[in-house]
């Protein structure tokens, strides 16, 4: 499932149960179906607009990557 | 609005959660010459007491010392916007004709626990199913905002900063602030990075406090005040929680909704409001708030803050009290701090920070990344 990122930002000040992962990058992608869900980046950086791909599942939590 | 009562601001480890409610209901009770048997209800905005200090059952808890029993006790809760709820619906009570004298509180302690747990708990106003699970904080939340406003405007990074040391600057001369500190544009720029693109100095604050309004009928006010402030207009709105079901998420629906709604029943559009308290839990909310506002146009309101627009000396001053940014930010009294603010504005009452024009302020209170909204219109 690929989509593009709609916005982000990473996470430098994380809450109590993320402090380990800090710093992490949390994303809002729109997939290619119009649907928007809230996300996390595996691997490199991604930007507004860069097309991603899902990974995997964490916790019900996606992952997405930067479409190479 | 009759009577106004504000504890400071700031951390305060021998004050509890009762004991800085009970404060601010005093002085308000206090400066309206009404006494707490008077009271015919008490509306209580609180966040997350039960998170925070491990107490529920807050609204009898608190109006019991103060000496207020026998009459309806209730608990608001809505994110950051609890106060302001409260005193929505404090005030549709009184104009429905149920009570006469109403006492409305908010109050959060937050500073009991550490920074970690109180960006969970605080994590817990979002969509806990989602943003929540992937270690989403507010922070967070608001940065993705403000990536999107940037992209979409070109605000940059001065224009958040220019909104940080303004509230600075406001907040050094407010004797209540939680910081008294003025800050410059560089030291804006370099903050501690929380969650790109925002820094320590984009972030409210996390504070105790708590303030207090007692509200009465118009035709009634006279007979407990020389001064009492109006409301002119005041509407509470909603939308979704999830930041990722906005359409658009450099625009608060709700606050649009409410603004609409309470300048209509005010009577008044957004060039007749002189000045504002405005919800700065960070400062792209500044930025989002006074354009949908319509205080300027959408997209604007980067460059109009850093043009010196909403300074204390500017064309229209925006949070003259330093706003959650330097007054400090107790989750749950924001809302009715925010009213104290422009009340003391209106009743020429605000000291070294007193605008020359003061006749119509407004306060909006934000819950959420924009999940609830309250705007309210004040006047003399």
């Amino acid at each position: 499932m690929t989509g593009t990122v709609y916005t982000e930002t990473l996470i430098h000040s994380a809450p109590e149960a993320f402090v380990s992962e800090a710093p992490y990058q949390l994303i809002i992608v729109t997939l290619d179906n119009g649907e928007r869900v809230t996300g996390r980046v595996s691997g490199d950086r991604v930007a507004i607009d860069d097309v991603v791909v899902l990974v995997e599942e964490r916790n019900g939590v996606p992952f997405f990557r930067k479409h190479s | 609005m009759i009577g106004i009562g504000k504890t400071p601001f700031g951390v305060f480890p021998d004050q509890d959660i009762r004991s800085l409610a009970v404060a601010s209901g005093r002085k308000a009770l206090a400066n309206a010459q009404v006494e707490p048997s008077q009271v015919e209800a008490f509306y209580l905005g609180n966040f997350a007491g039960p998170s925070f200090v491990g107490q529920s059952h807050l609204a009898p808890f608190i109006a019991g010392p103060m000496g207020i029993t026998g009459v309806p006790c209730t608990r608001v809760e809505a994110a950051c916007a609890s106060s302001g709820s409260a005193f929505f619906h404090a005030f549709s009570a009184v104009a429905a004709g149920l009570y006469d004298v109403v006492l409305v509180t908010g109050v959060e302690k937050m500073t009991s626990q550490q920074t970690p747990r109180v960006a969970e708990i605080l994590a817990m106003a979002g969509e806990c199913s989602t943003e929540g699970k992937a270690g989403a904080t507010f922070p967070a939340l608001f940065a993705m905002i403000a990536r999107r406003h940037m992209h979409q405007y070109g605000t940059r990074r001065e224009h958040l900063a220019a909104v940080a040391v303004k509230n600075h600057a406001n907040g050094a001369i407010n004797p209540d602030a939680h910081m008294k500190k003025v800050i410059s544009l560089e030291q804006a720029m370099n903050g501690k990075p929380i969650a790109d693109p925002l820094t320590v100095y984009d972030c409210s604050l996390v504070s105790d406090g708590a303030a207090s309004v007692v509200l009465a009928p118009l035709e009634r006010a006279h007979e407990f005040t020389d001064k009492p402030v109006r409301v002119l207009g005041i509407a509470q709105t909603s939308d979704f929680v999830a930041l990722d079901r906005k359409d658009d998420i450099t625009v608060f629906k709700a606050v649009q909704t409410a603004s609409d709604k309470a300048y209509k029943m005010a009577g008044v559009g957004p060039k007749d409001i002189q000045f504002a308290e405005v919800h700065d839990c960070f400062t792209i909310a500044e930025i989002v708030a006074i354009e949908d506002l319509g205080f300027i146009s959408k997209g604007q309101g980067g460059p109009y803050s850093a043009e010196g627009c909403t300074a204390l000396k500017g064309t229209r001053p925006v949070n003259t009290s330093g706003g959650l940014k330097a007054k400090g930010h107790p989750v749950g009294a924001t809302g009715v701090a925010q009213i104290c603010d422009v009340a003391l504005q209106i009743r020429g009452e605000a000291g070294e920070r007193q605008v020359a024009r003061h006749e119509i302020g407004l306060a909006q209170n934000l819950g959420g990344s924009g999940a609830s909204a309250v705007v309210t219109v004040l006047t003399a």
